[in-house]
């Protein structure tokens, strides 16, 4: 107080408000502090990380919205769907909203969609999730009309998302050449094979959003979805699904291991079916009981082909000169080949059958007699050009070449069983596309089941498109063969009169080869019947080939193969429409006697 | 040509500039020249109009961008719904092709018409329409040939499927009365029918 007259300023002393300097310091003070706060949240934004923010900003208000591309469908050939994609929604639960009313929803959605009730419960109860599947794979209106109904019966915590629902409306017809789809990928067959071309290439679309609709002129980028193609088969759904019983019923009757078919149209090479058995249902692929019964048998299976492979060594040797329909065959009780000793399916005295004879009765001593006429090196040759030890290439994976002896271990007692079927292994397709040669004229046509062109996923083009043809035997070696084989489906002369169908002419062929063990790599006595025929025989329109694993009835490919070879046709001929010919059938000698002179 | 007419034009001002009608001509540009401001009858309209018509202008486009925007707006919102109803009658679409692909299939239709005691028939003939002539061996198609859609039940086990337990019984000749022959009888005549049936199905 003493001091206050020297200060004037002194009497603000008592209240500091009253100064302004201070006050002004402290205002700057506090506006530096706010500043600088600011300046480093702007550091932080603008220089440590400026995109994720930016991104979070963009985010804010925009929605993405995957536009899922369509999978092509797999169609038989009149465009009936085998597998076909329909929008599809998965329900799914929030546990937390559902768990209070769970075993009444769970009984809600029991009764309304396909589900288990205890396992719908389960996942209604799912501790410390908020997400959990409820059913998968529903067609979307139902999912969304069930979920509508949960919400108007007071249920809460349902909702719906996109999954693409994959259906086979013929259940097991042909499942094992389309296959079947998993989760998220294909596993098998067509599906797996051609997934490039079905699946298509998924879009997008991102647009600006408030309240939950799209603002009009707000920035939308649009990624258009591009849906996958069709793939056209040259199946023919009806006649597969025919093949397939009739293939069941002979595989249970003769107590079988497996069977399979083959039909082709004739001029074209078109697969119309191609059926194995046991299968399974494609809707439900677990429903298999053997791994083996996923895939094709038909493609797969490497067998001997028995028999029917005496088709291709006699047309070959016709064609080459060195027999015709009438030559004249001795045929010893048993022949002996290098250091075994070939016997025929009977016992017999000598015979005395012309080469039409031989195939009627299937007599292997008197084709290896015929047949050890061929040049060295020109059997080999033929059945290369018939399509044996080659791939057929007709789109599925996994498909077997089958085995023809290199040339190096191709000794004259290999060409003596080959002869006749033995040492040699084919897959059904080889086989069926081999005689459907004869049938054709002499004229091999690659079978294809595909129809047009489609790329596989290992970059192989296959289709009716890049079909090929060669002549492999003469139009009148096969005309020769054709009528030699009309003679086996003879009640009198023939092996197998249970393939005839009443008022047609049928030529085919018998096979009963021995099957080799895994075991011990050796003839383990069960037995591959098999039976390949065409008709009309003097116009052929379609070639069957039905093969039978390992018959447990005792039965040979006249018995087991014949039926089933003649049901399978006689579906075919009535289901396309085809009359008999009303020619006269084949009549030529089978047997001559010694004394007799030969009559040409 | 040209100087003659010159002549003839200078004449003409010589004329016009000539004394005796200066007087009239000044005097016309004296009265010109002697102009006086006319006085402006400036009539003060208000600003009324004008902030009116602007702001009516303004109003109006206000109010036209609001309705624009509106109109957009509610066009989108019918745009959202009418494209959930076509997915919604779409995905409807797919599933009902769907039900009926599966109410096409062969298996189906097959064991519907085997129910109503259809059979495929064995042999295919033809009846050519021009001239009535029967094409093929017609044969009618018995039970006999019908084909089996359904796998065969898995075979039992012995414990659960055992043998029939036969019993022979000698029948009396002399007693015609007697029930038990005649049923008798009548078993051995359905075996002897049975049998042959087997042996076709083979």
């Amino acid at each position: 107080m003493r001091r206050m007259p020297s200060r004037p300023s002194a009497r603000a002393r008592g209240s500091l408000r009253g100064s302004p300097h201070l006050r002004l310091r402290f205002g700057f003070l506090v506006i530096a502090m706010v500043l600088s706060v600011f300046g480093a949240r702007l550091v932080q934004l603008q220089g440590v990380d400026p995109h994720a923010y930016a991104a979070m900003a963009a985010a804010e208000g925009t929605d993405i919205v995957e536009l899922p591309a369509e999978r092509g469908d797999i169609l038989d050939r009149n465009g009936k769907p085998l597998a076909d994609s329909v929008d599809g929604a998965m329900v799914v639960a929030n546990p937390e909203l559902t768990r209070e009313k769970a075993p009444e929803l769970a009984k809600f959605l029991a009764g309304r969609l396909d589900v288990d009730y205890f396992e719908t419960l389960k996942a209604l109860r799912l501790k410390d999730k908020q997400f959990a599947y409820v059913a998968r794979r529903v067609p979307a209106s139902k999912a969304q009309a069930v979920v509508a109904a949960a919400e108007e019966a007071g249920f809460d915590g349902l909702d719906t998302r996109h999954d693409p629902v994959r259906d086979y409306p013929a259940g097991d017809v042909a499942a094992n050449l389309i296959g079947f789809m998993g989760t998220d990928e294909a596993l098998a067959g067509f599906e797996r094979n051609f997934n490039g071309l079905l699946a298509g290439q998924d879009g997008s679309e991102r647009y600006s959003v408030g309240v939950g609709n799209r603002i009009p002129l707000g920035q939308a980028t649009i990624e258009p979805a591009v849906d996958g193609q069709d793939l056209n088969t040259t199946i023919d759904l009806d006649l597969q699904w025919y093949v397939q019983r009739v293939l069941r019923q002979t595989r249970e009757d003769a107590r079988a291991d497996s069977a399979f078919a083959v039909v082709l149209d004739t001029k074209t090479g078109e697969v119309l079916a191609l059926a194995d058995d046991p299968t399974y249902d494609a809707r439900d692929p677990r429903s298999a009981k053997a791994k083996g019964d996923l895939v094709s048998r038909a493609m797969t299976d490497v067998y001997e082909p028995g028999s029917v492979e005496k088709v291709l060594t006699l047309s070959a040797l016709i064609d080459a000169g060195k027999a015709t329909d009438k030559t004249r065959v001795v045929v010893p009780s048993s022949l002996v080949s290098g250091d075994r000793v070939i016997h025929d399916w009977f016992t017999h005295d000598t015979l005395y059958m012309t080469l039409a004879g031989v195939v009627a009765q299937s007599s292997n001593i008197g084709t290896v007699l015929a047949s050890r006429n061929f040049e060295t090196g020109q059997l080999r040759e033929y059945l290369t050009k018939f399509g044996l030890g080659q791939k057929t290439n007709v789109g599925i994976a996994g498909e077997t070449q089958g085995i023809l002896p290199d040339p190096s271990i191709w000794t004259s007692m290999t060409q003596d069983r080959i002869a006749f079927g033995q040492s040699l292994s084919v897959n059904a397709m080889q086989m069926a596309a081999a005689v459907n040669t004869i049938a054709n004229g002499g004229v091999r046509v690659s079978p294809s089941l595909i129809r047009g062109t489609a790329v596989t996923d290992e970059g192989l083009q296959v289709g009716t498109d890049t079909a090929t043809t060669e002549r492999v035997v003469s139009k009148r070696a096969a005309h020769q063969m054709t009528l030699m084989m009309e003679r086996v489906v003879d009640p009198d002369v023939g092996v197998a009169p249970s393939a005839q169908i009443p008022g047609y002419r049928v030529a085919g062929k018998t096979g009963t080869a021995q099957r080799v063990g895994p075991a011990c790599g050796c003839y383990n006595n069960t037995f591959t019947v098999s039976f390949a025929g065409f008709a009309p025989a003097d116009a052929p329109r379609f070639t069957v080939y039905v093969v039978v694993q390992n018959p447990r009835n005792g039965g040979g490919g006249g018995s087991v193969g014949g039926p089933a070879f003649a049901k399978i046709m006689s579906y075919a001929l009535s289901r396309y429409g085809v009359p008999p010919t009303g020619s006269a059938p084949s009549r030529l000698p089978t047997t001559w006697r010694p004394g007799q002179v030969a009559s040409r | 040509m040209s100087s003659p007419a010159f002549q003839i034009r200078s004449g003409r001002i010589r004329a016009a500039g000539a004394p005796g009608r200066v007087s009239g001509l000044a005097g016309a540009a004296l009265h010109r020249a002697r102009l006086t401001v006319v006085p402006r009858t400036r009539t003060r309209t208000g600003p009324l109009p004008f902030v009116t018509l602007v702001s009516f202008v303004l109003l109006a486009g206000v109010v036209g961008l609001l309705m624009f925007n509106t109109s957009m707006q509610q066009a989108a919102f019918t745009a959202t719904t009418m494209e959930q109803q076509a997915a919604t009658l779409n995905a409807r679409e797919q599933t009902l092709r769907m039900e009926l692909d599966a109410l096409r299939d062969p298996q189906r239709v097959a064991l519907k018409a085997q129910r109503m005691g259809m059979v495929i028939p064995a042999t295919p003939a033809f009846l050519r329409l021009t001239d009535g002539e029967v094409l093929g061996t017609p044969a009618a198609a018995t039970r006999e040939n019908s084909l089996r859609l359904l796998p065969q039940a898995p075979q039992k086990p012995a414990v659960l499927d055992p043998a029939p337990n036969v019993v022979t019984v000698i029948g009396e000749p002399a007693d015609p009365g007697a029930g038990d022959g005649q049923r008798h009888h009548g078993r051995d005549k359905n075996k002897q029918q049975q049998q042959p049936r087997t042996d076709g199905n083979r």
